[in-house]
């Protein structure tokens, strides 16, 4: 027992003893000591308030409560979409925008069961009307840890982060008496990549993902289906077609050369910057010998910067530069992006006994002569010639 | 699928290595004796980066190899057998 503790907020004078739990508040409450209108007061789980009960009274959060039957009017859609952005930014949202549901963007069948009756091959049939899309952001150093124990627990922790928020935000909607699903982690049956797009969280870009102008890529998609009433988000202009026109440090630094260096092509009607799903997929459950997340894209991208005064200030002049302009004045700043953050932007860090410096990698075959190396230094991809504009 | 090695490697192996240098799934081996490199054919998951680095243009697809090189589909296969 340490006995050389001196804090200055308290004092101990003499022998003490352990407290019973017993004698604590909640459980004397419980007990009736503290009077009968005590006792009643600490099982009511009941408020008049939506937001209150969405807190209080719904600790199963996974569980998907029923909607309210007392439904609160709604007069002022673009009111109530303020409202709903500030629930979402408390439950943990970085950035929230809300769009109509294009049904082009829902999954036509399932593909395991939800554990509400629907199987593995039912056809999906989601009517909401809006969809409520949200970026939980995730650090942007450990970010910089990619294809590392570091950057892995961060990537799935921002999952945990996100699973809660949303099933707050849904939780919350049908308090106040309108339908609503979650579409995150483990359950999604859309896409929530052009559904934030067409909200206005971001752009496309080359590497296939949401480019948010703060956050870039690090941030984990999840979409609320509703029919409360809401005013809709436009899609915004951040300059990201003419940055991803230039840049390619994803597609020079991807290791598994999924991303393209080519224009855009025409995928199921969309006509897009498309990436080799297959081979990024199959290099990261198994390039670093078991599940791993590599996060080399997300990192490269110019737009992955810590929140920083210069770091807006770029993405506020880009978007007010006409776009027949915006190359020249994107150029200069990829060069020095590459000066001060590297070709393959990557930090080696310790963090909980962690250390990603990159292992050596052991070959198998005797007498081998390749160059194995870790993904981390991988040689760049050479940016073909009929690329270059 | 999987990408293999053919002929044109020949000669070349232990002046270039920069397949098995961008390869992220280190998959490309070869021995001092060896040949060409050869890519496992279980390893390997298509991503097509050795065939751009590669300067002898040795490196097809499986379903692409040019009718010449097509023993090199069994030959890239066999290299690994009772290696590993």
């Amino acid at each position: 027992m340490a006995t050389n503790l001196n804090p200055r907020t308290y004092r101990i004078v003499g022998t003490q003893r352990q407290i019973d739990e017993r004698e604590t508040p909640h459980p004397r409450a419980d007990r009736g000591e503290l009077g009968e209108r005590i006792r009643l007061g600490r099982k009511n789980r009941h408020s008049s308030d939506a937001l209150r009960r969405t807190i209080v009274a719904n600790r199963d959060i996974v569980k998907e409560r029923a909607v309210n039957p007392q439904r609160t009017p709604v007069s002022d859609p673009a009111a109530m979409a303020r409202t709903i952005k500030e629930a979402a930014r408390f439950f943990g949202a970085a950035v929230v925008g809300i769009t109509h549901l294009d049904q082009a963007y829902v999954y036509s069948h399932r593909a395991k069961d939800d554990g509400n009756g629907n199987k593995a091959g039912d056809p999906i049939k989601l009517t909401h009307k809006y969809a409520i899309c949200m970026g939980f952001a995730g650090d942007f150093e450990r970010y910089m840890a990619c294809n590392s124990m570091i950057s892995a627990a961060e990537y799935e922790m921002g999952h945990r982060q996100e699973m809660l928020g949303t099933s707050l935000l849904a939780t919350f909607i049908r308090e106040l008496g309108y339908p609503a699903q979650t579409h995150g982690h483990g359950g999604y049956v859309l896409n929530p990549i052009p559904l934030a797009v067409n909200a206005g969280l971001g752009e496309l870009g080359r590497h296939g993902m949401l480019i948010h102008e703060e956050y870039g890529s690090r941030l984990h998609l999840s979409v609320v289906t509703t029919d409360l009433p809401l005013a809709v988000d436009e899609p915004v202009d951040m300059g990201v077609e003419e940055v991803c026109k230039v840049c390619m440090k994803c597609a020079q630094t991807c290791p598994t050369y999924s991303i393209p260096f080519g224009d855009k092509v025409v995928v199921n009607g969309v006509e897009k910057w498309a990436i080799d799903v297959d081979s990024c997929y199959k290099g990261r459950i198994t390039a670093g010998g078991e599940f791993m997340v590599c996060l080399i894209c997300t990192t490269s991208c110019c737009y992955h910067k810590r929140s920083s005064w210069w770091h807006t200030l770029a993405g506020w002049m880009l978007i007010r530069i006409p776009i027949p302009l915006r190359t020249l004045y994107i150029k200069p700043l990829l060069f020095l992006d590459d000066l001060i953050w590297g070709k393959k932007p990557w930090l080696q860090m310790q963090w909980m006994g962690y250390d990603n410096a990159p292992s050596p990698v052991t070959c198998s075959i005797p007498g081998c002569i390749a160059k194995h190396k870790p993904l981390e230094q991988k040689p760049l991809h050479k940016v073909p010639k009929k690329t270059i504009k | 699928m999987t990408h293999v090695i053919t002929g044109a490697c020949i000669g070349a192996k232990h002046k270039e290595l920069s397949c098995t240098e961008i390869c992220p799934m280190n998959c490309i081996h070869g021995t001092a004796s060896d040949e060409i490199f050869y890519i496992d054919p279980e390893e390997c998951i298509d991503c097509g980066a050795c065939v751009p680095a590669c300067p002898r243009e040795a490196i097809f697809p499986e379903g692409k190899v040019p009718e010449k090189w097509q023993g090199f589909v069994q030959i890239n296969a066999d290299y690994f057998k009772n290696k590993k």
